[in-house]
């Protein structure tokens, strides 16, 4: 065994990366393999929201999903905070801006669904505000005078999901980090001391070449294919694919200086620093799947013209000068969610030295998911109360 | 909209019980079959479908039939019927007849932006049309038929982007269909034996032609035919270009072989170009020689135009001789995708009476596929077709394949690779050295912006492709494709408002159907 | 208005003629034309790149977008593929 690691991450995305520079600068000698390419899929294909403030979907379904889904509150504070620095430790530029993140509502039920929202959100810390229609006048002239009222929450903003990963992983090679795309992890057997992983490489004239390498822990952060891997060290880590649509717009001249998220339809809408301007909410998409029903990640997904449009007309009702901006794209990201909607983070049972984080806001919460897991790689205790989040909780027997 | 057949059902107007666009008769709204592009392809395939039966509906974003091959110009003008390009004698009949058919429906001025997937449309799909004036529906179609065509071959050199370089495509469009000639002198240059049509046909509207260069040896007429055999069609083609050299010549248009322009330089206009010497494999080996010209025009072939396979999610395989990446098909034309089918230059550019052919197979394919009875003979007879056709057309390609590594290099740091979004050469080989782990076109174009533009990548991915294949030491083709997605051409975001229109909300439309004035033909 | 000189009509008989306004000049042109010869043969400019260096048609097959510009309000129509219509009004622009 000529090839020895102290960790091999699984999966090029921003959590695989940031996760392979976190243990990279704190020493581990690190391999992070990607089947495709570093940024290739949910973390380049997402609009790059950092949202904070709880979401659409998880107040859609009434108060006390709300009151779940809000305890993953300590996780997005956290991100939130070091979304704040993290520019400067990468060292270059990851398109961030916390300039503030608007839920927008458009009538009586939606104003009082936001006045339940903040309530719940300030218990846990979050610092969010309702501004009136007068205060949106002066705070965000670009929303149609159809929206009365707003939730503020000044963390909120975004990262650019097209540069975010691919800078980490220049900064996670810079730490030592090993960086291989084109990579695919297709076995694994438990040693004495860890981890014997197979890989099956594409190299530069398209030969197949397989080899194996020794490693003492390994950190799945891979997104749709969760479950999947999980099955190649014995793990049962359910997860539910998510196919969604995503519009982006060429450049306009900067008006939007704020993520924007609807209190009553799918729609969440912010302009890049590219001066782009990225429409999504969670439109579904028909996610392609085998005979047998089994989803199929890497085929191609298919849009639903209900969703576009549904999606164009949620924007424009939103902000009605986006009619006229040419749409450029639109394109179906996948993503994976966890049964109860709360994120996978921690150790996977039955598979020592076997650690995940997926499911649900996993470019948000990157970071976070990046340090909790990091720690664990280093023996540390985590600080943040993991139990909601074990990704044993699914298991038969077990007691989350 | 444009002209239908008898049913006067058009896209976007309510249509049968199920409220879906189309003919009605029972079909559920569907039409058997869409077919994108009104080229020699798509125009031959329509009407075999119509012989067998199939409900058809055509889009074309340009304002008639004929392709970019055979443009015709605006009905107003003088000489609006076509005079056929040499060796294609077909061409004018297979328009006329197309024309004039009264069961296809014709939607010209559209473009289609993409195909998506609706329960509403059990066993079809959603072509997804768009027009300037006139926004955005969909139209339901059993089958589709991609006969998108091709266009020229970018190459990204110092200067490319001034005014006054154009493609020998669009020279011959404009001179041809829009009847405007350029003023000034004229240099074309490339490697493709358009060059020598364009030439003459410049020379002949009294344009100043000071030099023709081609990046190879020329063939000498002799070789061509002998290369080709007897091959009936193509011979008088070929002699024709025998006699335009000679034409040329006489005019004192000087010919260059084994040159290549290596800058366009100017102001604000192309003022003078950059000639230089190259060796057998296209390689720059002398000092570019200036030559005063106010317009260069290029031609170093044609790249498959794919977009719409792309966008649907058809595989596509790389062929460089063929135009760089084709679409993946069966022996009866059908795509990777369920239902939908490719003919012409998508399948590899192999010129007119290949398309043609192709047409005219995928037709009988798709009857045959929709339970119309199709004769062996029928089907056998356009596969002797595609057969005598792939014969020049191999040929073609091997003579004529661009030294894309070659021309890779003409790209120098300060050069704007992508066009839409201004990215230039240096900023791709920065991003390479610093982001050792990127093997694959996407990654770069998600990174730098190369392909994200209006254009979507069609105008940079073969230099993206050239770049990075030579940084990484790896064949072009493990470096993949661009993706391509909706709307294939850029739309407003309002427009894609009505991209279910046809669902449940059928727009308010006159008996002929929305933009009645009939986008065929021009306000007078 | 950049240069007068780089393009010309050559068949004589053409459509009606109509005007149309490229970024408040009035620019003749014949029906049948489109936008983008019509404004080739009156040597008006078109869209700038971000850099603020002019661009102008490449392709004029509807795939470069080079030509596109603002008609009657519509912003990245391509001039190549559009009519002329008498009083359409064209507007250009530096790109972002």
């Amino acid at each position: 065994m000529s090839e020895s690691y102290d960790v091999v991450v699984v999966g090029g995305g921003l959590l695989g990366c940031l996760t392979a520079w976190m243990a990279a600068r704190d020493g581990a000698r690190v391999l992070l393999v990607d089947k495709d390419q570093v940024n290739q899929h949910a973390s380049g294909q997402n609009a790059g929201s950092l949202h904070f403030q709880l979401e659409y979907r998880m107040v859609e379904a009434g108060e006390e999903a709300a009151r779940v889904a809000a305890e993953a509150m300590p996780l997005h504070l956290d991100a939130a905070a070091m979304w704040a620095r993290l520019e400067e430790e990468i060292g270059e530029s990851l398109g961030v801006r916390q300039t503030g993140g608007l839920m927008v509502a458009e009538n009586a039920d939606q104003v009082g669904m936001l006045e339940f929202k903040a309530e719940l959100e300030r218990s846990w810390g979050l610092d969010v505000r309702t501004l009136d229609r007068s205060e949106l006048d002066t705070v965000a002239p670009y929303l149609s005078r159809d929206i009365v009222a707003a939730n503020l929450s000044a963390l909120e903003g975004k990262a650019d999901a097209r540069i975010a990963a691919p800078a980490v992983a220049r900064a996670a090679v810079a730490a030592g980090a090993a960086v291989c795309a084109r990579t695919r992890l297709t076995g694994a057997s438990h040693t004495p001391t860890g981890w014997d992983v197979t890989l099956r490489e594409t190299d530069r004239t398209g030969e197949v070449r397989t080899r194996t390498v020794r490693t003492a822990a390994v950190v799945i952060a891979a997104g749709v294919w969760t479950t999947e891997l999980g099955q190649v060290f014995g793990a049962g880590l359910p997860t539910v694919p998510l196919a969604l649509t995503m519009t982006v717009t060429s450049k306009v001249p900067a008006f939007i200086p704020h993520l924007v998220q609807h209190a009553g339809a799918r729609l969440s809408l912010k302009q890049s620093l590219d001066k782009t301007v990225l429409i999504g909410g969670g439109w579904p998409a028909r996610l392609m799947r085998d005979a047998d029903g089994a989803p199929e990640f890497d085929r191609k997904h298919q849009l639903i013209p209900r969703s576009i449009a549904g999606n164009a007309r949620a924007a424009v009702n939103a902000v009605p000068s986006l009619e006229r901006v040419p749409a450029v794209r639109s394109w179906v990201g996948t993503t994976t969610v966890a049964p109860d909607q709360l994120p996978l983070v921690g150790a996977v049972k039955g598979a020592p030295g076997v650690f995940v984080a997926t499911g649900g806001s996993a470019f948000t919460l990157g970071p976070s998911f990046a340090r909790v897991l990091t720690g664990l790689l280093a023996g540390r205790s985590p600080d943040i109360d993991l139990a909601p989040y074990d990704p044993a909780r699914f298991t038969e027997g077990s007691t989350p | 909209m444009g002209r239908t057949g008898t049913d006067h059902n058009a896209i976007g107007q309510a249509g049968t019980e199920h409220n879906v666009v189309g003919h009605g008769t029972g079909q559920a709204g569907m039409f058997d079959l869409a077919v994108v592009g009104a080229g020699p392809a798509g125009m031959a395939a329509a009407l075999t479908a119509a012989d067998h039966g199939l409900k058809v509906v055509v889009v074309d974003e340009q304002q008639r039939a004929g392709g970019q091959i055979f443009r015709q110009p605006p009905e107003e003008f003088t000489g609006s019927v076509l005079r056929p390009t040499a060796g294609y004698g077909w061409a004018t009949g297979l328009i006329r007849r197309f024309e004039a058919d009264e069961r296809l429906t014709t939607e010209f001025g559209w473009s289609a932006i993409g195909v998506l997937y609706d329960d509403a449309l059990p066993g079809g799909l959603c072509l997804a049309v768009n027009h300037p004036q006139d926004g955005t529906r969909v139209i339901g179609a059993r089958r589709l038929l991609i006969a998108t065509g091709a266009y020229d071959l970018p190459v990204a050199f110092p200067g490319w982007t001034l005014p006054g370089v154009m493609t020998a495509g669009a020279v011959q469009t404009l001179v041809k269909a829009q009847k405007i000639a350029p003023v000034g002198d004229v240099v074309l240059a490339g490697a493709h034996p358009l060059l020598l049509l364009v030439a003459d046909l410049l020379v002949r509207e009294g344009v100043r032609v000071s030099e023709v260069a081609f990046a190879q040896n020329i063939p000498k007429p002799a070789d061509l035919l002998h290369a080709l055999g007897a091959v009936p069609g193509h011979v008088r083609m070929l002699a024709e270009t025998g006699g335009i050299l000679a034409r040329l010549v006489r005019n004192g248009v000087r010919v260059s072989s084994r040159t290549v322009v290596t800058a366009a330089r100017g102001e604000e206009h192309v003022a003078r170009v950059e000639l230089a010497r190259v060796d057998r494999r296209w390689k720059v080996t002398g000092t570019p020689r200036a030559v005063d010209a106010s317009h260069l025009v290029l031609g170093y072939g044609f790249s498959a135009s794919t977009e719409l396979a792309r966008q649907i999610g058809c595989d596509l395989v790389y062929d460089s001789p063929k135009g760089g990446w084709v679409v993946s098909h069966d022996d009866r034309l059908r795509t990777s995708v369920p239902g939908v089918f490719v003919a012409g230059e998508p399948t590899g550019v192999a010129g007119a009476d290949q398309s043609r052919a192709e047409g005219e197979l995928a037709a009988l394919a798709i009857a045959a596929d929709l339970g119309r009875d199709v004769s062996a003979t029928a089907l056998a007879e356009a596969e002797r077709g595609i057969r005598t056709a792939t014969r020049f057309s191999t040929v073609v390609q091997r003579m004529f394949e661009p030294a894309r590594e070659a021309l890779g290099d003409l790209a120098g740091r300060d050069t704007t690779v992508c066009r839409c979004e201004t990215v230039t050469r240096g900023t791709l080989d920065d991003f390479l050295e610093a982001s050792p782990f990127v093997s694959d076109v996407n990654a770069v174009k998600l990174s730098c912006r190369t392909g994200m533009g209006p254009c979507q990548g069609r105008y940079c991915e073969g230099s993206v492709g050239t770049i990075l294949a030579s940084a990484r030491e790896q064949p072009i083709g493990l470096g993949g494709r661009f993706s391509a997605h909706l709307p294939i051409k850029p739309v407003p975001v309002g427009d894609l408002r009505t991209l279910d229109s046809f669902l449940d909300a059928p727009p308010d439309a006159p008996p002929d159907g929305p933009g009645g004035d009939g986008s065929g033909a021009v306000d007078g | 208005m950049t240069r007068d000189d780089t393009w010309r009509r050559t068949a004589r008989r053409r459509g009606a003629a109509v005007t149309v306004v490229v970024d408040d000049e009035p620019v003749p042109a014949c029906t049948g034309e489109t936008v983008a010869a019509a404004m080739l043969t009156a040597g008006a400019a078109f869209e700038q790149d971000s850099g603020g260096t002019p661009r102008a048609p490449l392709c004029t097959m509807g795939t470069c977008f080079e030509c596109a510009a603002t008609v009657d309000g519509r912003p990245l129509t391509r001039t190549c593929l559009v009519p002329v219509r008498d009083g359409m009004v064209v507007e250009t622009s530096r790109r972002l």
